[in-house]
């Protein structure tokens, strides 16, 4: 869990008490698709309270009939137990039943829907929203709002939905049962209810506010953990291993105080209830046996009673633990609701005759991540078809923005971006991005077969076309020795291609995508010198005639180049030819010379 | 396993006091519904004695106190078990931690990071809930059970039989059961694995997903696997909703036939009286009330079995490191490899293999060569986290079996491949090596680094704050932070593994240059995949599949050494000789 999710679970809970705020109602909203549903369940409902309603009177007669046998010592008591005991049997097996298909439909019908369509919802929402905010984001945030607290959500709805329908049904019925029953023996159970559902409910709340710091320093005990154990190295290096231990140890002892606070008032929330349910079972013994000794109650009644005042816990309970847990259940939902409703990324109809000769032009350009921060002025650049542009510059200069612009990744603020003369913005960013092909340094491949991945740009690629991409991008050699030649199954941090043959399979998918416009980021390490070549050959491949973008890492390689842009600081601060920005004798020089600086 | 349970040990008194009371709060909870049945016989059917209804407050009020006295000494008990559970956990864990930094880097290499990661906070986790189930709810079943039993015998010794027959079953079909959901659950955690990796896959290729259109089956992938997923999840929920009805079904029926057995019995005359059975039932209520409380917890305890397993393999390890304490010894700097070799445990082939390098005290050298050239393998041999195989290592003329690896390390200060920094501020990072330079120093180290700037740049300067693991900084940023770190400590030899990766080439040069005027007559050894980084070194040696295949200045190589001639050709494009 990222620590900013955290930190906003626990805001938002502090700021809210109430049930029905806006997250709350949204909730119920989404319920109302399941509305036919919801009303089978709470036929069950009254269906089983009915039940439970039955078996205290058929019980509590049965009963009767016990102590009426101490006063007749008539014959035939125990055949004349058989009847209502058989009745009784059969109320259960109905019961059980019962509570067993409402679960089921509650979870086959609520939880899947909340789980699945929630996701799909999210999972919907992340094609349209912006880059920005992706980028912004961590990875670890968007999988927990898709997974984590999906499933809370999910879980968590089929538990109200159970509480809300047959907790207080039931504690309603029963009520009234007991106020017809005897209206004396029912005030003392329906006076102490609401006390123990406000103790009980008041721990639980303070039990989640324990847990929720409990959470935050389990948080940071794992990462600490995880940078422990990743910097092994570094820490023996420096022979720091027993300062680490004391912060870890230190860590850890606040993690467990905060539990121990946390796992106690929710361990004690049940026996609180059992309190108080215990001193209603006092109670009408007490009125019970004055109201036998002096009125002529029956003590069947009073039996009857006393079964009522066991099924008042159960509801109780449950209701008890939602109401603790309710906050946590709108935290995640908010988190998940926040996710739908992000402005999503504006996009033009298109289907406009896309350019194909591929020059590139940028009039006035102006762009910036943060307002406050302007980081691109007025760009102003004209390519010609066929030429290629290398963009060369500092770590953390900002040469990859320019590949931002120009697949619209991000929007441009102010200018033009024109291919063929026509201005980028009338197409889709769909129809633009099929204009580039495009091979990233951070190598992306998905799990699935090398021949999935290679054709992942142009999905209709026959294996023929696969296999003589793969042959021009020089992978088709090692793809025939992996055990199931181009089926093998690969992915992301598969071991069974190197990161060199990674990048190839990049170049060999850029290849049969076969795009007009080529964005290419050189790959700077971790690569043998022998595939290294083999790379550079296949870029060269790659680019035979088609408009280039460069981000070049070696200045090597770009000798050549048509346009060289040099960016500093986010600014193109040269720009020209190779042997024109050494005549300069500026900042291009400067990094150029520097390679062989002692 | 043994080893596990060693460490609840020191807190058997604790867990005996727990469970004293945990027993009290049963037995409180057992004898209400006895003296209910005492004041519905004897105060009400009962030979009506002079006063009745003082019988049944006097009862009343005995119930009262018992009440009470449950609650209490419950409290009492989750009080003491969750002190327990906390100081078992965390002794639990810090002695993971140390365990985990007295194993050799193979053995660390071997189990994995983030295996070790899982196991001491997932695995942990596990345990800790387990154990403060076991002290807490669990343990209650089998009082009450027992409690129950040992009641209904006082009363009737056959009626006793049905609860002695029932709840054993109960348990028995919740055990089998329970077999049956771990597995539903093992496959629907598969399930969720899978959604995670395949949302985090999308979200790292997000840029070629787009780039190439293909949102829409990156979509369609993860709506497949989000069915399969809530088809496996609902299963396994569905499964786990057997036991409360079950469970419910087989105490009422028992019930019932307490009842009938009860009438039974009342007419043979056995001296059983009403209340008796009506007492009888109430305690089969409770026990219900009991097993339904913890029988989603049941379903925990195989999850136990894989953690307890996960967990020994740490404390169990015996890979561990050579611990003997620090001399402080200070070495010349003379480095001696004489046909060292090492290979990996289970490994064919060496991954270093009669590789000969003498590095005279202050000399600047650099090792070049690719992935898999062997030449981090040298760096651990260096740093004495692998020791030979084959061939000695030398330092000062003294093989290093002979050091202490704590002597050794003090005497090496190091900048590693992945730059590695701890969440806390940059000084407590930078201090590591020299506990007691002062802020001047580390101004100088940071200038020699050239990241200066950038921490200038931060509003706290020095006491700005880094992410676990320096997340919040950039990769660049990282290396000339780690740099910094090994330029303050004072050492003898100083060893750079591929440190200068992310830096550009302008800055590598101003960080080469700055490292040579401030570690003139120190040993440094220059590890690297970039020929500009060995380049002008007085010696490089030359690594290729783990054999040493060329040594020189750079001119010799590039006169000599073919391989190092293609290096230096294809990343330079030959442009300065």
């Amino acid at each position: 869990m990222s620590s900013s999710g955290q930190n906003e679970k626990s805001k938002n809970r502090k700021e809210k008490r109430r049930v029905f705020d806006e997250t709350g109602k949204r909730l119920l909203r989404e319920l109302w698709p399941l509305r036919g549903w919801i009303l089978l369940v709470a036929v069950l409902c009254l269906v089983l309270i009915g039940c439970a309603v039955a078996v205290p009177e058929l019980l509590g007669a049965q009963i009767d009939k016990l102590y009426d046998w101490t006063k007749t010592r008539a014959p035939g008591l125990a055949r004349s137990l058989l009847p209502g005991l058989g009745l009784l049997l059969g109320v259960y097996a109905l019961q059980e039943g019962l509570t067993y298909l409402k679960y089921y439909l509650l979870q086959s019908v609520v939880s899947r829907y909340f789980c699945a369509e929630f996701r799909i919802r999210l999972s919907e929402k992340l094609r349209r929203l912006p880059i920005s905010f992706l980028d912004k984001t961590p990875a670890g945030d968007v999988i927990d709002r898709m997974m984590d607290d999906v499933s809370e959500m999910a879980a968590s709805v089929y538990f109200l939905v159970n509480i809300l329908l047959s907790g207080f049904l039931q504690i309603a019925v029963i009520a009234l049962i007991l106020f017809f029953t005897d209206w004396r023996l029912a005030i003392p159970v329906v006076l102490l209810a609401p006390l123990s559902v406000f103790l009980s409910a008041r721990m639980a709340t303070l039990g989640e506010e324990h847990w929720d710091k409990h959470f935050e320093l389990g948080g940071k005990l794992t990462s600490l953990a995880e940078e422990a154990y990743t910097n092994y190295p570094t820490t023996k290096a420096f022979n720091r291993e027993e300062e680490l231990q004391k912060r870890y140890d230190e860590l850890s002892e606040r993690h467990q105080q905060s539990g121990i606070l946390g796992g106690f008032l929710s361990s004690i929330v049940q026996p609180v209830i059992a309190l108080v349910n215990a001193l209603a079972y006092i109670a009408v013994t007490v009125v019970g046996g004055w109201l036998i000794l002096h009125r002529g109650v029956l003590i069947g009644t009073v039996v009857t009673v006393i079964f009522f005042v066991r099924q008042f816990s159960g509801p109780l309970e449950s209701i008890a633990w939602s109401l603790g847990y309710i906050q946590h259940v709108k935290a995640c939902a908010k988190r998940v609701f926040t996710m739908l409703d992000l402005p999503e990324e504006p996009d033009a109809s298109g289907a406009v005759e896309p350019p194909v000769r591929g020059r590139v032009e940028l009039r006035h350009v102006d762009f910036s991540y943060d307002p406050k921060k302007p980081l691109i002025r007025d760009l102003n650049m004209d390519i010609q078809p066929g030429r290629k542009v290398a963009i060369v510059g500092p770590t953390g200069a900002g040469k990859t923005t320019i590949v931002n612009l120009l697949m619209r990744f991000y929007d441009i603020e102010a200018g033009q971006i024109l291919v063929d003369g026509r201005d980028v913005s009338e197409l889709s960013r769909a129809e633009d991005r099929r204009l580039f092909g495009m091979v990233l340094q951070d190598t992306w491949l998905f799990k699935g077969t090398v021949a999935e991945n290679v054709a992942y740009g142009s999905p209709e690629a026959t294996r023929e076309e696969i296999e003589r991409a793969c042959e021009c991008a020089y992978c088709d050699g090692f793809i025939r020795r992996l055990p199931q030649g181009y089926d093998t199954v690969i992915s992301e941090d598969s071991t069974a291609v190197s990161s060199g043959q990674k990048q190839l399979l990049t170049i060999a998918r850029a290849l049969l995508a076969d795009r007009p416009l080529l964005i290419l980021d050189e790959a700077t390490s971790n690569v043998d010198t022998r595939t290294e070549l083999l790379i550079q050959k296949a870029m060269d491949r790659l680019m035979g005639g088609r408009t280039c973008f460069v981000i070049a890492h070696r200045l090597s390689t770009i000798v050549d180049a048509d346009l060289i842009l040099v960016i500093r600081d986010g600014q193109i601060v040269e720009q020209g030819t190779h042997k024109s920005l050494l005549a300069q004798k500026g900042f291009y020089y400067e990094l150029f010379q520097s390679q062989y600086a002692i | 396993m043994r080893k596990l349970l060693s460490y609840l040990k020191p807190y058997r008194d604790r867990i005996a006091l727990a469970t004293l009371l945990m027993a009290v709060s049963a037995a409180c909870d057992l004898l209400l519904p006895t003296l209910m049945a005492d004041v519905l016989d004897k105060g009400v059917y009962g030979a009506a004695e002079a006063d009745t209804f003082g019988y049944i407050l006097t009862t009343a009020g005995w119930m009262l106190g018992l009440s009470l006295l449950s609650l209490a000494s419950v409290s009492g008990g989750y009080w003491v078990v969750y002190h327990v559970v906390a100081g078992y956990t965390k002794d639990l864990r810090s002695a993971l931690f140390r365990k985990v930094h007295t194993m050799t880097l193979t053995e660390v290499g071997r189990i994995g990071t983030s295996n070790l990661v899982t196991r001491s906070t997932h695995d942990v986790n596990t345990l800790n809930e387990v154990i403060s189930m076991l002290c807490g709810g669990i343990l209650i079943i089998p009082l009450m059970f027992l409690g129950g039993v040992v009641l209904c015998m006082r009363k009737d010794l056959v009626l006793s039989l049905v609860i002695l027959c029932a709840v054993p079953l109960l348990i028995w079909a919740g055990l089998l059961l329970s077999k049956r959901i771990e597995h539903l659950w093992e496959v629907a955690d598969e399930q969720c694995d899978r959604q995670n990796d395949l949302v985090r896959e999308r979200l790292r290729g997000i840029r070629v997903i787009r780039a190439f259109d293909r949102e829409r089956y990156a979509h369609e992938r993860i709506t497949d696997a989000t069915h399969v997923m809530a088809e496996n999840f609902i299963r396994a929920n569905v499964s786990m909703e057997i036991i409360d009805p079950g469970a419910a079904f087989v105490l009422n029926a028992a019930a019932l036939l307490v009842v009938y057995l009860g009438g039974l019995r009342m007419e043979r005359g056995g001296g059983l009286t009403a209340g008796d059975v009506f007492a009888i039932i109430q305690y089969i209520n409770i026990i219900l009330s009991a097993i339904v409380a913890v029988s989603y917890d049941i379903v925990m305890l195989p999850h136990v079995r894989v953690a307890v397993r996960r967990l020994s393999q740490i404390t169990e390890s015996t890979g561990l490191e050579d611990n003997r304490p620090a001399e402080g010894l200070s070495f010349s700097g003379a480095i001696d490899l004489e046909h060292a070799g090492f290979t990996y445990p289970g490994g064919s082939l060496p991954a270093l293999a009669d590789v000969d390098i003498h590095i005279r005290p202050g000399e600047w050298v650099s090792v070049i060569g690719g992935t898999g050239s062997g030449k981090s393998t040298l760096a651990e041999l260096l740093l004495a986290f692998r020791a030979p195989t084959e061939g000695t290592l030398r330092f000062d003329g003294r093989d290093a079996a002979e050091f202490s690896p704590k002597d050794i390390r003090a005497n090496v200060s190091c900048a590693l491949q992945k730059s590695m920094l701890y969440a806390g501020t940059v000084a407590e990072n930078l201090r590591m090596g020299k506990p007691e330079a002062t802020d001047g120093e580390l101004w100088t180290a940071l200038e020699l680094a050239q990241a200066a700037d950038f921490v200038r740049e931060q509003p706290e300067g020095l006491d700005f704050r880094l992410e676990p693991a320096g997340t919040n900084v950039s990769g660049g940023q990282k290396q000339r932070l780690a740099i910094a770190r090994a330029i303050l400590k004072d050492a003898p030899i100083y060893l750079f593994d591929d440190s200068f990766s992310a830096l550009d080439f302008l800055t590598e040069a101003k960080v080469r240059k700055a490292l040579n005027e401030r570690l003139a007559g120190k040993t440094r050894i220059v590890i690297t995949q970039r020929v500009v980084s060995a380049m002008h070194s007085d010696r490089i040696f030359v690594l290729a599949d783990g054999a040493l295949v060329g040594a020189g200045t750079h001119a010799e190589l590039l006169e000599s050494c073919s391989i190092y001639r293609e290096i230096y050709l294809s990343q330079t494009g030959g442009g300065a000789a």
